[in-house]
């Protein structure tokens, strides 16, 4: 078990600098002007001045030099201070949205994790539950309706998606609005007597008693969450059907059966949690479904996250806040993966023996 | 081959796939006739337009499925687009499987340090969340390609244009088909490690057969042995993989469109054509057609892909047979 955890690890710093690297390499592709909003905020247009700061940035540097520089920041000559580094978590500066792109990722990523959050429960459990009903139902019906939903499921584009439900709950019925926060609710938050702890609106409405506003909140979120949601279900539920019904031929489970276990209990506490583990490895998938369709559904949906920002920055060439979020992104994929991996080897016996 | 042949076309489910393959087939060849092309069009692939006025109108004789904001025809973008898609998945699914192979075939047969590092880069690539690092890819490059001058990456992008669209790769690449060279370029720089990954487990498992052993005893070539005895072991997994992904490559590829980085305003592209129902998000009960005609088309295009290789993967994996004839 140690060694296989050792061994993840000795990998990961791999993989970290190399993420950095290639994100590097598509930083070198642009010019030193393009390149100098690592380090100052407002690029100047004049040809003389900008000179000066190519110059005084490095920016014609060889390319490992203006690596190590970007990596650990780079000295003013003239005031002494340090500008850029993104260990030092200095990603530069946006054009986009004006002030660093760490800045405006710290006040973009509640909205996103909120969410997130808020999607996780009911796309992890209904995916699972979707598919041990394919898998008890094998060949049957419910089994093959299943089936379809899953595989035109996986077909729909997200955009798709998220344009018919918001025509339908919002163009027509006027249920679940766009947005993250009704203007009245937003005045709320934005008002002094309402403390925002985490900047999680549903949270901190409950924190402040203000249901109201907790319900606006979640008003808004649901046909995000449904979009995010059913991308996921669909693969979900072939996972877990695949891994349910290579589990439910074991010959355990007829000596659960012959003990005379009633048959749910032999589904819900024989087979389910062996059939869980492969799910387990996908919880990686699960992540990068969920940050790719981070993108689309809050620019569908006009949600001020990470992903909205991203879209809005790709779409003006702004590539220095779209590398500084892709670096971001990546991070989290990784040390999720390895969070992943691990309890994988906590949870199977079998993987630590390799 | 044959036998999987007789299975695919028996099987209900991928009989649903090859039809609605063909159909789409019939509707690309025969564009020019279905939507011709109004006489002075200097591209055929631009939408014509009927008046400049912004409101979408709804579906009428002249225009069947309606027109989108600054009135470009919704029937002329379906048909035309069918051929943009198409060219997109099929040359991003070839160029994906292409450099897949090569570097898993090559680590897998090598093994030792190669091996590593070429795993290594696979992992790293796979490290980047797939939409995200297209989006990134496809902004710096439009970047890059803006300033007209792209050195060695414009040699590469004259090289794509000629296989998707038959240009001549000495001649400047046209502006409108170069942004959609960026978005497919993206997507195939980013897109190829499944297939290297999966070559080069079966690879792995081939190398150790008596046969390719015997091969390599009486002194047959490394190129040799690669592509003559292991390769063709691998072919039908790649199928199954290339099957699946062109679905997603379009519809990755009509993502960067929606989000207006893909093919040009105007450009017959089922993505593009969604990205004009952003702004009518408020008043689409009543402009339903913008959105569901070009939705459809992609969906029942993807959706075809899919089923495909739904099915192959069911008929070649043999611990899946008997599992019931897919639906």
């Amino acid at each position: 078990m140690t060694t296989y955890i050792i061994r993840r690890l000795l990998i990961l710093p791999v993989i970290v600098v190399g993420v950095t690297m290639l994100i590097f390499a598509l930083l070198s592709m642009l010019t030193p002007y393009e390149r100098a909003s690592l380090y100052v905020s407002d690029v100047p247009k004049r040809q003389g001045s900008i000179e000066g700061i190519i110059e005084k940035y490095g920016l014609n540097d060889p390319v490992y030099v203006q690596y190590w520089h970007w990596m650990v920041g780079r000295k003013d000559p003239d005031t002494g201070e340090i500008r850029g580094g993104i260990l030092r978590g200095e990603l530069g500066f946006s054009q986009t949205l004006g002030g660093p792109v760490l800045e405006v990722l710290r006040r973009r990523l509640p909205a996103t994790a909120e969410l997130a959050v808020w999607a996780a429960v009911p796309m992890i459990g209904m995916g699972i539950l979707l598919g041990v009903l394919s898998a008890v139902h094998h060949n049957r019906l419910v089994d093959q309706i299943l089936r379809v939903f899953s595989i035109v499921g996986w077909s729909i584009p997200t955009f798709v998606f998220g344009l018919i439900v918001l025509m339908v709950f919002y163009a027509k019925l006027g249920w679940f609005p766009p947005g993250r926060l009704s203007n009245w609710a937003s005045q709320v938050v934005q008002a002094d007597g309402f403390r925002q702890y985490t900047h999680l609106h549903t949270l901190d409405a409950l924190l402040n008693v203000r249901f109201d506003v907790f319900l606006d909140a979640l008003r808004h979120l649901v046909l995000p969450i449904t979009t995010l949601a059913y991308l996921n279900w669909a693969y979900l539920l072939r996972v877990t059907r695949s891994s349910m019904l290579d589990v439910l031929r074991q010959e355990y489970l007829v000596t659960a059966r012959s003990k005379g276990l009633l048959e749910r209990i032999v589904i819900m506490r024989h087979a389910l949690p062996n059939a869980l583990i492969p799910i387990i490895t996908v919880g990686g998938l699960i992540l990068v479904g969920l940050m790719n369709g981070v993108v689309i559904t809050e620019t569908i949906f006009n949600y001020p996250g990470m992903g909205s920002f991203l879209a809005q920055a790709a779409l003006s060439l702004d590539a220095i806040s779209v590398l500084g979020v892709t670096l971001f992104s990546s991070l989290i994929l990784v040390l999720g993966n390895l969070v992943v991996d691990v309890f994988y080897g906590f949870v199977d016996p079998r993987i630590r023996l390799e | 081959m044959k036998k999987t042949m007789k299975r695919l076309l028996t099987n209900t489910t991928s009989l649903t796939g090859i039809l609605l393959l063909l159909a789409f087939t019939v509707i690309a060849i025969a564009a020019p006739w279905l939507a011709p092309p109004p006489e002075n069009a200097r591209d055929p692939y631009m939408i014509p337009r009927d008046g400049f006025r912004t409101e979408p109108a709804s579906p009428s004789a002249e225009h069947p499925l309606g027109t989108t904001e600054g009135q470009y025809d919704i029937l002329y973008g379906v048909v035309w687009g069918t051929r943009t898609a198409f060219r997109i998945g099929v040359v991003i699914t070839a160029c994906t499987a292409i450099i897949g192979l090569t570097i898993g075939s090559v680590g897998a047969y090598y093994g030792g340090w190669i091996d590593d590092v070429l795993m290594r880069i696979t992992e790293i690539f796979q490290a980047f969340p797939f939409l995200l690092a297209a989006i990134t890819l496809t902004s710096v490059l439009q970047t890059i390609y803006g300033r007209g001058e792209a050195g060695p990456l414009m040699f590469l992008a004259r090289l794509l244009a000629m296989v998707t669209f038959g240009s001549n790769p000495m001649k400047d690449v046209d502006p409108v088909q170069l942004q959609i060279l960026t978005g497919m370029l993206a997507i195939i720089a980013f897109g190829w490690m499944t297939y290297a990954r999966v070559i080069r487990g079966n690879i792995m498992v081939v190398r150790e057969e008596e046969y390719a052993l015997a091969a390599r005893a009486i002194g047959v070539g490394d190129f040799r042995i690669l592509t003559r005895h292991l390769l063709p072991n691998a072919v039908f997994p790649v199928l199954v993989i290339a099957s699946m992904n062109t679905g997603a490559y379009v519809l990755t590829f009509a993502a960067l469109s929606f989000l207006g980085l893909g093919a040009q305003r105007g450009y017959a592209d089922w993505g593009q054509m969604i990205n004009f129902a952003r702004n009518w998000i408020p008043s689409l009960a009543q402009h339903w057609h913008i959105v569901t005609y070009p939705g459809l088309a992609i969906v029942l295009f993807v959706l075809a892909w899919n089923l495909v290789g739904d099915a192959l993967r069911d008929i070649l994996d043999p611990r899946m047979r008997g599992n019931g004839n897919g639906f």
